[in-house]
Formats: structure tokens, sequence, C-alpha cells
């Protein structure tokens, strides 16, 4: 076999079909995790751009689906380096303190536990109530997690992506403490706020007294 | 022994034992750690007798529980499914991404 044929059978990379074979795969992907169109679109882009330059180390073998997604992981992780820089991005700490204040006893013996505790008529408004439902229920559910996204927008950037690495990709405290430049302690600060805040907004506007 | 004595111990009890465990409010971020680490004896402890006398802090351990569990199988759902629920690639989005990489392999 001569060197030219050699060079003309190495396959080729076909970034087009890369788009119709697995455009909306890693939109999905990257829109779960970044719940913002554009920064999704972006971050595909990126891996679809960084995937023709690196095509040549990759020549076929595998995956091409999970050799994109492996690309489009580092994308986001990158996105989320750079948004946790930005500390004035998002967030309002003040409106998160009064959500939660109204749900707490704020003077006499019982202050600091719920008032659904202490004034048991005001359980069926206040909660926490019980949620009827299983995961595989709402997985399957597109509507709860439109809400359950727009329920994350007022956090803070940093604060939304520490709890998508955590829930989402089930990373370690170390693996985020990295991407993030945390400390511990302050991770678990974090997951705490994004905790309360997300499941606060979801018994109000998801499973709250009103059946759905 | 007159009805509601029982009841009435009960209560004495609960509101004897809430005072000196730490309150709802500071129970909370301790819940949220135990997703993420082991507890110490001494927490587990606390939490347990916590329970006792608070069903709201164990809903919301239920809580945090469910919306992990959740958002898990969701992810699951759009990683091993095409048919997921999710919104897809958007035409304009599409176009865009073909001309990017275009002019990229010029």
């Amino acid at each position: 076999m001569s060197e030219e044929q050699l060079v003309l059978e190495r396959p080729t990379a076909d970034p087009g079909a890369w788009v119709d074979r697995h455009g909306d795969y890693l939109y999905r992907y990257a829109m779960f995790r970044l719940r913002d169109a554009s920064a999704a679109e972006d971050a595909v882009q990126e891996t679809l751009l960084a995937a023709l330059k690196a095509y040549d180390a990759f020549a076929g073998r595998g995956s091409e689906r999970t050799w994109l997604v492996g690309i489009l992981k580092h994308k986001i992780a990158d996105h989320f380096r750079r948004v946790s820089r930005e500390v004035t991005a998002g967030g309002d700490d003040e409106g998160e303190a009064l959500e939660q204040r109204e749900l707490f006893m704020q003077t006499g013996e019982w202050v600091g536990h719920w008032v659904a505790a202490v004034h048991p008529e005001k359980a069926e408004i206040l909660g926490p109530h019980e949620w009827h439902a299983t995961p595989e229920q709402l997985a399957e559910q597109g509507e709860f997690w439109e809400v359950f996204g727009r329920c994350l927008q007022p956090l803070p950037a940093r604060i939304a992506s520490a709890f998508t690495m955590r829930e989402v990709d089930g990373l370690t405290s170390e693996e985020i403490c990295d991407v993030l430049n945390i400390k511990v302690n302050n991770l678990w600060v974090m997951l705490h706020r994004a905790r309360a805040h997300l499941r606060r907004c979801l018994e109000l506007n998801w499973f709250g007294p009103k059946e759905h | 022994m007159k009805p509601g004595f029982l009841s009435r111990v009960k209560l004495e009890a609960s509101f004897w034992l809430g005072r000196r465990l730490p309150t709802c409010e500071e129970v909370l971020p301790v819940l949220s750690q135990s997703l993420e680490r082991k507890l110490t004896l001494r927490e587990r402890v606390t939490l347990r007798l916590h329970f006792l006398i608070c069903v709201y802090c164990l809903r919301y351990l239920k809580q945090l529980r469910l919306m992990r569990a959740s958002v898990r199988a969701r992810s699951e759902q759009i990683e091993t499914g095409d048919s997921a629920p999710a919104p897809a690639l958007p035409e304009d989005a599409r176009e865009r991404l073909k001309r990017a990489l275009e002019r990229a392999k010029q």
C-alpha cells in the first residue's frame, strides 16, 4: 500500500454529521446542567470545535458520542469555573433570608423552630409538607423541570454550580472544591443554601397545598 | 387515670426535650450535611431525638433526599434515552453550529 493511499483511507472528521447525530443529545446534556440556552449552545460549539482539532488523536476509535460527551464535560466545568469567579453575578441574599425567616419562630421560647410546629394552624400554608411523588414520576415530567430550573435561577451562579456538580454529576467534595477553588466547609454552606431555597421554591410552586 | 393524662405527659416530655436540643434552624445544615458525609455518633443521636419531637425536620430531610434522587433519575433519563422530554437543539442553533464548524474546518 502506498503512502498516498494510507492518507486517503484515514477517516476524516465530518462535523456537520456530528451536529445531526449528537447535537440534540449534547444540547440536552449541557442544558440540564447550565439551564441557559445560549450557554448550552456555546458549550456544544466549543466541544465540537475542540473535537475537530483533536480528531486525529481520536480517529474513529471507540464511540463518537462518548468521546464528545467527555469533551463537553470539560467545557461545562470550565463554564462553572468562570462564573464562580464572577462574585457579583446573580443572587439575592436578602430575599433568600427573608423567605426562610417566615418559616421559623423569630421570638419567644421556641425561637428557631418551625412556625408550623408551634402553630399547627399555620402548617397548612407554611409546611414543610409531605411530598407525594417518586423520583421516577418526577423525572418524566418536563413541566416539573421547568419549575426546577426557574427555582435555581435566583441563586448566585457559584452556588447553583456547586449544587449541579454535586447533585447532577455526583462529583466528590474534593472535585467541586477544586473547580470552584473553595474549602469544604464553604461548599457545605453553599449546598445547604441551595437546598433550602430550592426546597421552599418547589414546595410553593409545585408540591404546595394546591394539588397538581 | 384521667383521659388525656398520657398525652399531657408526652407533650411535657417533648417540651422538656425540645428545650435541651438544638433548634430546627440549627438542625437543617446538619440534615444537608448528612447527604455529604457520615455524621458523628453524637450528631446522629441528636437528630434521632430531634425527630421524636419534630415531624417537620424529618419531612425536610425526606424532601432533600427526594430532590437528589429525582435529579439523578432525570439526569440518567437524559443520558440514556433520546426520547427524553427535554427541549432539543433549536433549528437556528443547529445552523449556527454547522456554519461555525465549516469555517473552522477550512
